[in-house]
């Protein structure tokens, strides 16, 4: 008897440390979903969806799936590897600009684009911005090796951490 | 004199403003590290104060979590397998728990580190498919997966204990 409840507590047990899991949220027409970017607060996910064709970046709210207005972002494409600040105030993503890829980090909250040329000069190929968004990592390629930068944007960016100012506002309508 | 020290406050002027285009500076200390410690480093992940990576070091990748307050790597026993190859990572923002996805034995996994219990564990996706790319939410207890699914491409939401 001991060794059956044992048995019924460990099965319960395996299912609870699995996890629930769900689709995420997307729109009508249900675009492929790439790249997946969760704010650290897990309210917001940032991921790539091809709108006619290009490679974009989309913000959704988690819970809802509402997608939210990205002011500069909707050109410079191919977008890709997309990374959210703690309450999703900032979204950087590597973007393109003739020839070049360009990290572009977009401030929710004052409307601002900060385009980011990286000191090394050398092309981002996957970028991770910390959860307060005062660093940012930067994979690039040098002489045949990847390498991984980080960058401090304190004099950038305001911090963006757990209890800091919320990133949606009024005047930021759902698409 | 007093032109060299023009010239010299000049050259010191544009050197500054080099290194603080648009306001960000190169964190040199943690470069340096980040150079001397691997022959080559990707798929890096951050968190508060962590840098998760994979490191390659005598023609082996490794997942390195390096706490950015001392750049001193930090112990990830058991993450590590001889026969497995990492494709993508995400460390949480405090730095407690490291979502993977790699290859074994001709599979696909998506795998969850435990730090506080030192325990790799893998992660059932359901329906089933074939993981891509992860991210973990701060405190990881959410977990964004790219999912390969009858020919297309999909992102599932896993909340975790």
């Amino acid at each position: 008897m001991p060794q059956r409840l044992l048995l019924v507590l460990l099965a319960l047990g395996m299912v609870a440390c699995e996890g629930r899991s769900t689709r995420a949220p997307s729109g009508l027409l249900s675009p492929q979903q790439q790249d997946p970017a969760l704010s650290g607060n897990g309210r917001l996910l940032a991921v790539i969806e091809d709108q006619n064709g290009r490679p974009t970046v989309q913000l959704r709210n988690v819970e809802g799936g509402g997608s939210l207005r990205l002011r500069h972002l909707s050109r410079h494409q191919p977008h890709s590897s997309p990374s959210l600040s703690w309450n999703g105030r900032y979204l950087a993503v590597i973007t393109q600009r003739g020839n070049q890829r360009l990290v572009l980090i977009e401030d929710r909250l004052s409307g601002k684009a900060h385009p980011l040329r990286l000191p090394s000069g050398r092309d981002p190929v996957q970028v991770s911005l910390a959860p307060d968004a005062r660093k940012l990592a930067i994979q690039t390629a040098d002489q045949g090796r990847w390498r991984v930068e980080v960058i401090d944007l304190s004099r950038l960016l305001e911090p963006d951490g757990p209890g800091g100012k919320r990133s949606t506002t009024p005047s930021e309508p759902n698409r | 004199m007093k032109k060299r020290c023009i010239t010299s406050a000049l050259l010191l002027c544009f050197v500054a403003l080099g290194c603080s285009q648009n306001g960000i500076r190169p964190m040199s200390r943690v470069g340096a590290s980040l150079r001397r410690s691997a022959e080559s480093r990707r798929l890096p992940s951050m968190g508060q104060r962590w840098l998760a990576s994979l490191a390659s070091r005598n023609g082996r990748e490794r997942v390195e979590l390096i706490d950015l307050s001392n750049d001193t790597p930090v112990p990830l026993n058991g993450i590590n397998q001889a026969d497995s190859q990492t494709i993508s990572l995400s460390v949480s923002g405090d730095g407690q728990r490291i979502a993977l996805v790699r290859q074994r034995e001709e599979r696909t996994e998506l795998m969850l580190y435990r730090r506080n219990a030192s325990a790799l564990q893998r992660l059932p996706i359901n329906p089933p498919g074939v993981p891509r790319s992860v991210s973990l939410n701060g405190n990881g207890r959410l977990l964004a997966v790219q999912v390969s699914r009858r020919g297309r491409w999909d992102v599932d939401l896993i909340r975790l204990p």
